[in-house]
């Protein structure tokens, strides 16, 4: 019996020494393991509005929100925190290299009101200027039209807003060339407007 | 007795039970049996082969209400799976509870979440679902519908 | 005599199961005990049949907060049983790594707790500051203490970083020598012997017959492992043995678990150690119509498994069999004929979960007096406290 005693007594007295192993965390904050897969948190600059994270998310915790009646179209891409498992789904499904949403070691997530747990971001939208239907993120588009390189000259959606995005062309040009007929194919438009112009004749 | 002097017993032993044998893969062997000759086979199964029972999973099929009985024979590394189709209008088959007492709780579990009924079962009384779930109402059969209206419905859910 | 009829329960969120235990009770003996199930039930089944076959992942992963890993390696292996497709090598380490490190701390956990139950609260001290150290290890390996969300049909999601497996082996390493003080320190204890020697007894025959799984049969000789009988991951590439004991009592059960740590620790380090390259991921588009059965052997028992696909991408039937299922019915057999201050550790000995006995309410019904679960852990602690007095122990 007195074997098992000065065990535990060995054990107390390294206790003593090396102090407690949990973090004195309200005092001191508490840093996580660089590993630590934590909150993650949009980047607006690289996040281009497809909503593939929405799409894969297992928890519903990424939503979004479309703008239309204002001046500026917008989407907000939202992020509730309080729904959010951590599990880096979006991450991992996100386009634009992996960067648009990425995991931080963020994990003091403590709020007094629940619907203080989100986060937004703003991305522009691209209206069908036909019927102001949403087409997609004025970022996606380009993303697209990087992503598949000439072919986007297929496509008179894709290259308008590529070549808008460049600064090449401006709405002069544009209003010029409207006015030489059938102003109706150059512009951005939604598929089922697009299939409309293609199909009928003035 | 190796994996294929098994087979080919249970083949000859309970030819006019067996309705079809798919022999999956090394480690997984499906059997579709007659309903009514389920306790014959599985007690064959559990006390001459000394097999493990696993579980049993209950699927409605639509057309018709499937039990899988999932027996493991560790010597062998075979999981057998012996499949029994139920009429879904009146699903009833004879309980396992009394060959082997590990069938006690997953039949109560199919008797309330699929509705099928166990003959000779000692104790066939609700398990998992709450008492207010109301009688004839089977959460996992393919037409549920849900029945409760004042349920919160948050994001997520 | 009149009995009396005693009800614990019904909160008990840590396992799949809650469960509220009626005993009967005759004077301090126990002649009958009935248990009822579902407090918790989250339609998981259901639930999983409107996830795809990625996001159900996820959904598996928190049907239990402690063997957060065995559920997601069964369902990923009843998955690809559907196709079927052999997942890379590496993910096969990196999956069998996650699994060992799950069950160490899952064995720590239970072992701290039956501590606590017998009143040895050094021991329950003692054991969490050493999990604590495994949790840490998870972090570094996964990113999370808990819910690793590792894995996915077709392989593991992350990757194992190369320069943390130096510091990852010295972490393990380094509880090594503590626990070889804590193996003894059960192993020489008289206390733990007279309170845990003899009771709860499972038999080897009603082991077989409720198809007890894990530690709970393996304590009572039956030898079903189903990392050695279906090998799957890595456990046929690496050496390690199974623990089988004899008699099925609580002693052995905690002998079971805590060799079983060693164990598990080989089997991790090993694996550490010898990583093989190459890809962790098959990146699996489609599932074809069929069915798949998988199954894992979580630290309390085997995980099953049954997949039904339909060729959408979200499963059509998802059964899943916790080893609780199979393991809490033995109660009938091993409380009954113990005293009532044995029945929180024969309870607590196939490891299910403990946030319920702080909600134990203890009625007796011939008299007024109404206990709670402190006060059953509290009779517990003062049977150990009698059995030391007894033996001349201060």
């Amino acid at each position: 019996m007195k074997l098992p005693k000065i065990r535990e007594l060995l054990e107390a007295i390294k206790a003593l020494i090396v102090g407690p192993y949990t973090s004195k965390f309200p005092y001191k904050p508490h840093i996580p393991h660089p590993n630590f897969r934590g909150q993650p948190i949009y980047n607006p600059d690289k996040c281009v509005g497809c909503l593939a994270c929405e799409e894969v998310c297992p928890s519903e915790a990424i939503g979004h929100e479309d703008i239309t009646d204002d001046s500026e179209p917008r989407r907000l891409m939202i992020h509730y925190t309080d729904t959010c498992i951590f599990c880096g789904s979006c991450e991992a499904a996100c386009i634009a290299d992996n960067e648009g949403i990425k995991q931080s070691n963020d994990w003091e997530l403590s709020f007094f009101d629940r619907k203080e747990a989100q986060e937004t971001i703003e991305k522009e939208l691209q209206l069908c200027e036909i019927c102001g239907e949403v087409i997609a993120c004025k970022d996606h588009l380009k993303w697209i039209s990087e992503k598949i390189g000439e072919l986007a000259y297929s496509s008179p959606s894709l290259y308008f807003s590529r070549l808008k995005s460049l600064g090449i062309i401006d709405e002069n040009i544009i209003s010029a060339v409207r006015d030489s007929g059938r102003s109706d194919r150059v512009k951005i438009l939604c598929a089922r407007c697009r299939r409309e112009t293609t199909l009928t004749t003035r | 007795m190796t994996r294929e002097e098994i087979l080919n017993d249970l083949k000859e032993r309970f030819k006019n039970d067996i309705i079809d044998l798919l022999d999956k893969s090394p480690k997984r062997v499906y059997i579709e049996i007659k309903p009514e000759s389920l306790v014959k086979v599985a007690t064959y199964i559990f006390k001459d082969l000394e097999a493990r029972f696993n579980t049993a999973s209950g699927v409605d099929a639509r057309t018709h209400i499937e039990i899988i009985y999932h027996f493991s024979i560790e010597y062998l590394n075979v999981l057998i799976s012996l499949r029994v189709k139920l009429d879904r209008k009146n699903p009833a088959i004879d309980s396992l509870a009394q060959v082997f007492k590990g069938a006690n709780w997953i039949e109560r579990e199919m008797y309330e979440l699929l509705g099928i009924d166990f003959r000779g079962h000692p104790d066939l009384r609700r398990l998992l679902l709450a008492d207010a779930w109301p009688e004839g109402v089977y959460p996992l059969r393919s037409d549920y519908k849900e029945w409760d209206k004042k349920a919160i419905r948050d994001r997520g859910v | 005599m009149p009995k009396s009829v005693i009800p614990i329960g019904p909160y008990h969120p840590l396992q799949e199961e809650p469960e509220f235990f009626t005993l009967t009770v005759d004077g301090e003996t126990v002649v009958d005990i009935d248990v009822q199930v579902g407090y918790n039930h989250r339609g998981i089944e259901k639930l999983s049949e409107r996830r795809t076959f990625d996001q159900s992942t996820f959904v598996i992963e928190r049907i239990c907060g402690i063997c957060s890993t065995s559920h997601p390696f069964a369902y990923t292996r009843a998955v690809e049983d559907i196709i079927p497709v052999e997942v890379p090598e590496r993910a096969k380490y990196i999956r069998t790594i996650i699994a060992e490190g799950e069950r160490i701390h899952s064995h720590l956990l239970w072992l701290g707790l039956a501590g606590h139950f017998l009143g040895y609260n050094t021991l329950y001290m003692w054991v969490w500051k050493l999990r604590e150290e495994i949790l840490d290890v998870m972090e570094i390996l996964s990113g999370n203490r808990n819910n690793y969300a590792m894995f996915k049909p077709g392989g593991v999601r992350r990757d194992i970083k190369s320069e943390d497996i130096p510091l990852v082996i010295k972490k393990i390493d380094s509880i090594v020598p503590t626990l070889d003080r804590l193996k003894k320190a059960i192993l020489d204890d008289p206390v733990l012997h007279a309170r845990l020697k003899g009771i709860g007894i499972l038999t080897r025959e009603d082991a077989i017959d409720y198809g007890a799984l894990g530690p709970t049969s393996r304590a009572s000789g039956v030898a079903k492992d189903v990392r050695k009988d279906a090998p799957y991951g890595a456990y046929d590439k690496v050496e390690w043995d199974m623990i089988v004991t004899e008699t099925g009592d609580v002693f052995e059960k905690v002998i079971v678990r805590v060799l079983e740590v060693y164990e598990s620790i080989k089997i991790m380090k090993t694996c550490l150690l010898n990583l093989p390259e190459g890809e962790i991921d098959l990146n699996i588009k489609d599932i074809p119509p069929g069915e798949g059965i998988g199954s894992a052997e979580a630290p309390r028992g085997e995980t099953f498994h049954y997949v039904r696909s339909d060729g959408t991408n979200r499963p059509a039937r998802h059964k899943v069999r916790a080893p609780t299922f199979m393991n809490l019915p033995t109660f009938k057999v091993t409380v009954i004929g113990e005293t009532i201050s044995d029945a929180t550790i024969i309870l607590a000995a196939i490891d299910p979960c403990y946030c319920c006995t702080e909600r134990m309410a203890v009625r007796n019904t011939k008299g007024k007096k109404i206990y709670h679960g402190q006060d059953l852990i509290r009779l517990s602690q003062e049977k150990t406290e009698h059995i030391k007095r007894k033996m001349g122990i201060k």
